[in-house]
């Protein structure tokens, strides 16, 4: 079969006759960048919509009818809403779970903003330890924290000892099972995520703002409250309802911390209703579908103040940097908080956790204890089953999600930022979702999807790396679109005047000046994947191992040793990708974002 | 040319591979599944070897833990039968079931062996089992066996409380559940919620062995003790109880303190008479993808020879025969005498309630 000459894209229109409109259309989209856009558009809409809708429609059905034994879908009903509210009507637990996800948000946002201000915008010496600590922290797994800060602050823990010898008391003087021991350790656990965020916001700020209420007269902390705190209003605002959010939803923290002190929230209610027999995942679906409503009307109200807020921004292409702010004596103060910070994130948890991994069964610290140490956590740690494969295909997963995902929110955020196509909302709120669902449902959307859909990835690293990109979509857009806005259109607007394609002015423009904001981001996204559990304990199979969930059963089977062991061999592993990304940053100049 | 290479090497790799799961999953279901389960001839052994060969692998879905008794009892059966590999998927099991369902309802068969204390039941109820006949049943006592040949037993979980040793001194640690009562130990408690090992089953054999009204009286007066609660599995009480954080723990496996006390920690466990007991299950898949290697496998486990794995791993043999290694472990050894059974069936039929009963009294 002789082919005459190739396939062209007119010959279809020639035969219909439809010459001239086809022709303009072929010569529109060849010369002008909109319709790669329209194309791109439809592209990253369909991966997106493809990656969130399915587990968004299985949540919803969970929520709305009962399942058989064998786990069919049954019959059509509302009593998991109902019994959602009639959980409601015992109040506590509701308002627990405010007082919590609101303390923790607040004062995650006073840790890390006092942090990100310190290190971006004042001279206190020993800056870099701000970058340092919210990185070397991403690294550590979630639980290894909470139970370093467990043992650390426990009723037999050394910080109680020491209060109870201070202060002569006979009980223990912390109770760290309480609403605020939970706030306390949750908003611990989030400062350096808000740090990070709120670091790019202070940078990215105009000065002139601020040197012309200075030039007026003003005093220090009242252009700080006037300006400069109402600059900040929105990423502060963002920041807040994200940590909201998270903590709303949050089950470790509630679990460990909130359970053994009574004090209950509504995921750890419904935890607890969950433990029937035959399972039934309709309560937690409800939950869901109410935290997305919540969710959603915060985010309208976030929207609008944003909106308002984007006139005060003032953000162009224009190269500056913020003024420093001289701290004078007070410098040795901010430096001296900067290290506690840095102790009691960091450096606290770890000491424990290392003293953990020496001991055959946890012991307080003492003196005596050290006669006891042992290097048998080690040996044990190393020879946990398949702990080469779980940290490779843990740093593939990383490197597969990270890349995958900031490909496609970059792509993403262009079109948000850059384009006034119709339908980009939907694209907005498509790439919003993901932040909705608790991790345990999305893992079980996923699962029950692709067992059905004629794909076959069950049981693969597929799975996973679709679960994570999945998760992690609504993380890449807060990278990638603070940072596109920080470019000006009229440098993209050139590059086209100059005759640039739309695919060249995205790799010889966008791309090398987004480096920053694409490299902070990728980290970022590694880190997290490096250590999610709560999706990745559905999706294994025993041939895909992981080394969060290898942490997780450590953590629920075995002893506090062999866990610490692998938990401090797997932060260093963790610690020095970090570190090797700082040092990178620096040698480059790459403003982390 | 050069460019469709990978595209038709890849096309050509995803045929193959489709032909070569259409063609396994054929071949594996000529002989039925119930027909394997079943059998009971002289021959027996023989056609299992002979199954077992073509299939070559068998998978388990297991809520043991991995290191300490999963290892150990894979490998001694792969020295048995080193044409058979054992892959393992760990899980609680909640989760297994979980698992277990979603392949089935997709129709993708996966697992040969599910075992845990109630998972098993679980799926049975779901219609997803097959019975099997083993000839090392009939070495079992009647409760260690399901009437229907739904399940075996491999090995027994005996509940203690478990005591930090530098904070409560022998003597005084409480001996009988009134003990427990005593206003010294309000605050210094902590148990599990989990439904398999934890509080609800601390209920459960409350109202069994005192009857409804005096224990629902008993839990009450405990409730004014305040115990402390964890989502954690009961090893984390116990090791929360080593710390000194909760002096007491309640409702540990006696095993676990036993196996910390040897290695030093100051730690030890007290039986409550009737001491509770549940029951490591383990059952055949209703499609089990290599029933010949399954049913090897569980004859293994149940045999005195896989038995005496789990005996030199510190757990519990089920086997009537095999002695735990420490003896006193298990009843009649020298610390309790009596055990109350929780059979798999019970444990999921009033599991419910004891969870309710829980939830109702004992969370605030």
């Amino acid at each position: 079969m002789a082919r005459q000459r190739p396939f062209e894209p007119y010959d279809y229109f020639l035969k219909a006759g439809a010459v001239r409109p086809a022709r303009r259309f072929f010569a529109f989209a060849a010369s002008c960048h909109f319709d790669t856009a329209a194309a791109v558009m439809i592209a990253v809409s369909l991966v997106t919509a493809y990656l969130v809708l399915p587990p968004l429609y299985s949540v919803i059905q969970t929520s709305l009818f009962t399942t058989k034994l064998t786990g069919e879908i049954d019959r059509f009903t509302f009593s998991y809403y109902s019994n959602l509210f009639s959980e409601l009507r015992v109040l506590g637990p509701l308002l627990n779970t405010i007082y919590f996800s609101m303390g923790s948000a607040l004062l995650a946002t006073l840790f890390g903003g006092t942090i990100a201000w310190l290190v971006t915008r004042t001279d206190t010496p020993l800056r870099g330890l701000g970058y340092f600590t919210a990185f070397a922290s991403f690294g550590t797994p979630f639980i290894l924290y909470t139970i370093g800060w467990l043992l650390l602050l426990g009723k037999a823990g050394p910080v109680n000892y020491w209060l109870k010898t201070l202060f002569t008391q006979t009980g223990p003087v912390i109770n760290i099972y309480s609403l605020f021991g939970m706030i306390f350790i949750e908003s611990l656990l989030w400062s350096p995520f808000v740090f990070l965020m709120l670091a790019a916001a202070f940078r990215s700020m105009d000065p002139s703002l601020e040197e012309a209420s200075a030039a007026c007269g003003a005093r220090m902390w009242q252009t700080m409250r006037k300006v400069s705190l109402k600059l900040m209003l929105p990423a502060f605002f963002s920041v807040l309802l994200l940590i909201f959010i998270r903590s709303f939803e949050s089950f470790e923290i509630p679990a460990l911390v909130g359970l053994p002190g009574d004090i209950r929230v509504l995921t750890t209610s419904i935890y607890m209703d969950a433990q029937k027999l035959p399972p039934q995942y309709g309560s937690a679906g409800a939950f869901s579908v109410l935290l997305m409503l919540v969710v959603a009307c915060t985010l309208y109200l976030y929207f609008r103040v944003t909106r308002e807020g984007e006139r005060f921004q003032t953000v162009t292409g224009k190269g500056y940097r913020p003024t420093v702010i001289q701290l004078g004596r007070w410098r040795y103060f901010a430096m001296f908080g900067l290290i506690t910070y840095a102790t009691v994130l960091l450096v606290l948890p770890f000491l424990i956790i290392l003293w953990a991994s020496f001991l055959p069964f946890y012991i307080q610290p003492s003196l005596d204890a050290i006669g006891r140490f042992t290097l048998k956590n080690y040996v044990t740690a190393v020879h946990f089953p398949k702990i080469t494969d779980s940290i490779k295909n843990s740093i593939l997963l990383g490197l597969g999600s990270a890349s995958a995902v900031m490909v496609l929110t970059l792509l993403a955020s262009w079109l948000l930022v850059r384009t006034k196509m119709r339908g980009r909302w939907l694209l907005d709120i498509l790439t919003t979702l993901p932040l909705l669902f608790p991790g345990i449902v999305m893992g079980l959307a996923i699962l029950r999807f692709y067992l059905f859909v004629p794909i076959p990835i069950y049981g693969t690293l597929w799975i996973l790396l679709i679960a994570f990109v999945t998760r992690y979509i609504p993380y890449g857009i807060r990278y990638t679109h603070s940072g596109l806005l920080q470019l000006h259109r009229e440098l993209e607007e050139a590059a086209y005047t100059a005759g640039a394609s739309w695919s060249n002015c995205m790799r010889r423009i966008i791309l090398p000046l987004m480096t920053p904001s694409f490299l902070g981001g990728w980290l970022f996204i590694f880190l997290l994947s490096a250590k999610e559990l709560s999706m990745s304990v559905l999706l294994v199979s025993p041939q895909t191992p992981v080394v969060s969930v290898a942490i997780f059963e450590l953590w629920e089977n075995a002893q506090v040793g062999e866990l610490a062991a692998f938990g401090v061999l797997w932060t260093l592993i963790l610690v020095s990708i970090a570190v090797l990304y700082y040092l990178f940053a620096r040698r480059y100049g790459i403003q982390q974002n | 040319m050069l460019k469709q290479i990978p595209n038709l090497f890849v096309r050509g790799l995803l045929s193959l591979t489709l032909l070569a799961a259409i063609l396994g999953r054929q071949s594996l279901h000529a002989a039925t599944v119930e027909e394997v389960a079943l059998m009971n001839r002289a021959d027996r052994q023989k056609i299992l070897v002979e199954g077992a060969k073509k299939e070559g692998k068998l998978s388990l879905y297991t809520t043991l833990i991995v290191d300490q008794v999963v290892r150990p009892v894979k490998e001694a059966f792969e020295k048995e039968y080193p044409f058979v590999q054992v892959d393992f998927f760990r899980g609680n099991s909640e989760r297994l079931v979980q698992k277990m369902m979603a392949e089935y309802q997709a129709k993708r068969y996966e697992v040969d062996i599910i075992d845990g204390t109630v998972s098993p039941t679980m799926v049975r109820r779901a219609n997803l089992l097959q019975r099997f006949f083993s000839p090392v049943l009939a070495e079992y006592p009647s409760e260690l066996k399901d009437p229907q040949g739904f399940w075996g037993s491999t090995n027994l979980y005996f509940f203690a409380t478990g005591y930090n040793t530098r904070i409560i001194k022998p003597n005084e640690a409480p001996r009988t559940y009134e003990d427990l009562l005593n206003p010294r130990w309000k605050g210094q408690m902590m148990w599990s919620t989990s439904r398999g090992s934890g509080a609800p089953i601390f209920i459960g054999t409350i109202l069994n062995t005192m009857g409804p009204e005096a224990g629902k009286a008993y839990l009450q007066k405990l409730r004014t003790q305040n115990i402390a609660k964890t989502t954690a599995s009961n090893r984390q009480v116990l090791d929360l109880t080593i710390a000194g954080e909760y002096p007491l723990a309640l409702h540990i496996f006696n095993h676990h303190a036993f196996i910390s006390k040897t290695a030093g920690a100051p730690v030890d466990w007290i039986p409550h008479e009737p001491v509770t007991a549940t029951i490591q299950t383990i059952a055949l898949a209703k499609n089990s993808p290599h029933p010949h290697a399954a049913m090897l496998f569980m004859d293994f486990v149940m045999s005195e020879k896989g038995q005496k794995v789990f005996q030199q791993s510190n757990y519990l043999p089920a086997h009537p025969k095999v002695p735990a290694k420490q003896l006193d472990l298990k009843p009649g050894g020298g610390r309790f005498k009596r055990a109350y059974y929780i059979n798999p069936d019970t444990q999921y039929d009033k599991g419910n309630e004891w969870v309710d009963y829980f939830n109702n009294v004992f969370v605030k």
